[in-house]
């Protein structure tokens, strides 16, 4: 049989390309740094979501939508100017997606630039990574939540405290 | 201060790309003992082209979904001139389709903002309407109502029925996954789109699959209008549309939907009426429903188990919903 590596990559690479439905998105990292933080802090205090650390940089990441594929990202500015370890509460920049089933997933604390703005989009920058709102340091938080239920599971198993995030890494998957 | 914010981008491009060089170069079959040499080559817009066409025949769901995301990456790196021209010169629909989907994707990725406006000109002036209807495909789920202006206003006055249908289902799909029923300009742009249609089938299809909760009041009134179709189907998809208006155009609506019953003849159209009225009033359109039911004896049923329903004091549609189509089924 003369069928070669090439041949059935270039099959698979044919079906790449046909479009289908996907229900799930997946989930990557929005810049270079490590996770901080998940369902609880080291204090055991509960955080429902996933902390991606900058290592003290900030201001020098682009923020990018972490969901793979195109989705409509509402964006919401409370901070304007340049925020590294948090402003209080409630001031976070933030860019979520409300999905049909009436959960949002929102991505906080970035700083705004002039990438800043309403749009669809398949993980494009929205701003800088920052500490915008209650923070301590430059971050992203990813959070999944319904009707002030926060959603622990879409990023279980993929990622633990201390794990090496980039684009291509994978947080999690939300259904 | 530099910026590095593009190069995890790159680097997962680079990634995808480094695919290539571990191809073979040929399709030689190689003795079981040795495995075949390796040798670079490079990724081009042609060889991906020669890889699909041949590449066709295979089937698996799980290499779909790896492909799929592998031409996602790969796409922000194609040569973007490479790529626009293969496009241009590309008369196969299949082949069109993935190279517009290429272009989308790098649309999508903002690698190059304008990729979706050479797309969109194809759709629209491509003189073979298989071809119009695959570059329609390959901005399905994307941002593309955002980012063509009044093309599907066009596209479902198309000559071809196929066409047509092809945009109604961008609409009815954009909407539902893209926007997930929660961006208003998204909804005004499928509804101007569906009044816009000569087409009933078309029209019928985007205003009975579209979510009008975040419409404008311009959009309600063009339903409205619709309301008075020589259609059936397209009255019936008005009046289901309507019936999920925003706050303030409930009321409004719930007068037009009103007054179209006594009118109306055909029974699905009136069937319809009185869901939309129900969706609109919940328990306070027990009252309208009651003196409908007098109107049509063919629907007093229908009406009863609306009245009956509404009474049970559930506050979510879709319970409503439920408990309706379990009421009619209980032997």
């Amino acid at each position: 049989m003369r069928r070669t590596l090439k041949n059935s990559l270039a099959a698979l690479a044919a079906l790449a390309l046909i479009p289908a439905s996907v229900t799930a998105h997946t989930v990557k990292g929005t810049h270079t740094g490590s996770v901080t933080a998940l369902t609880n802090y080291s204090s055991g205090t509960f955080h429902g979501a996933v902390d991606i650390g900058a290592g003290g940089r900030c201001n020098y990441w682009g923020a990018e939508t972490g969901v793979v594929g195109s989705v409509y990202w509402a964006v919401t500015i409370r901070t304007s100017g340049v925020v590294c370890n948090g402003n209080g509460s409630g001031n976070q920049n933030e860019a979520r997606h409300a999905w049909a089933s009436g959960w949002t997933f929102r991505q906080w604390h970035w700083i705004k630039t002039a990438d800043s703005r309403n749009r669809t989009c398949d993980r494009c920058q929205v701003g800088n990574i920052g500490g915008t709102g209650n923070s301590t340091g430059p971050h992203a938080h990813l959070q999944q939540d319904k009707l002030g239920t926060k959603d622990t599971a879409w990023y279980r198993g993929y990622v633990s405290v201390g794990t090496a995030v980039t684009r291509a890494k994978t947080i999690g998957v939300l259904d | 201060m530099p910026r590095l914010f593009r190069s995890a981008r790159s680097a997962m491009g680079l990634l995808a790309l480094t695919l290539c060089p571990l191809l073979p170069a040929g399709a030689r079959a190689a003795p079981p003992e040795a495995p075949p040499a390796l040798r670079a080559s490079t990724c081009s817009v042609r060889g991906l082209m020669d890889d699909i066409r041949r590449g066709l025949g295979s089937g698996s769901a799980a290499y779909k979904r790896y492909l799929r995301t592998l031409l996602r990456e790969a796409a922000v790196t194609l040569p973007d001139a490479e790529l626009r021209e293969a496009f241009a010169r590309e008369t196969d629909p299949l082949m069109a389709e993935h190279l517009a989907a290429a272009l989308v994707a790098r649309a999508e990725r903002e690698a190059d903002l304008t990729a979706m406006d050479a797309v969109a000109r194809r759709a629209v002036e491509d003189a073979d309407p298989a071809v119009r209807a695959a570059t329609l495909r390959a901005m399905r789920r994307t941002g593309a109502l955002e980012k063509t202006g009044d093309l599907y206003e066009r596209m479902v006055r198309d000559e071809s029925p196929q066409v047509r249908q092809e945009a109604a289902t961008n609409l009815i799909e954009d909407n539902a996954h893209v926007y997930a029923g929660q961006y208003g300009p998204a909804a005004d742009t499928a509804v101007a789109a569906a009044a816009a249609s000569n087409d009933p089938e078309v029209t019928a299809r985007i205003l009975d699959n579209l979510s009008t909760e975040k419409i404008s009041p311009e959009s309600a009134e063009r339903i409205q209008s619709l309301l008075r179709s020589d259609d059936a189907n397209v009255r019936k998809a008005a009046v289901n549309a309507l019936g999920g208006v925003p706050a303030e155009r409930m009321q409004g609506s719930r007068e037009a939907l009103l007054g179209m019953y006594r009118e109306e003849k055909d029974p699905g159209v009136r069937k319809a009426l009185l869901q939309s009225i129900a969706q609109l009033g919940f328990e306070g359109a027990i009252p309208d429903l009651q003196r409908l039911r007098a109107m049509d004896p063919r629907l007093a049923g229908e009406a009863d188990a609306w009245i009956e329903v509404l009474g049970m004091g559930l506050q979510e549609w879709s319970l409503l919903l439920r408990e309706k189509q379990r009421l009619q089924q209980a032997p």
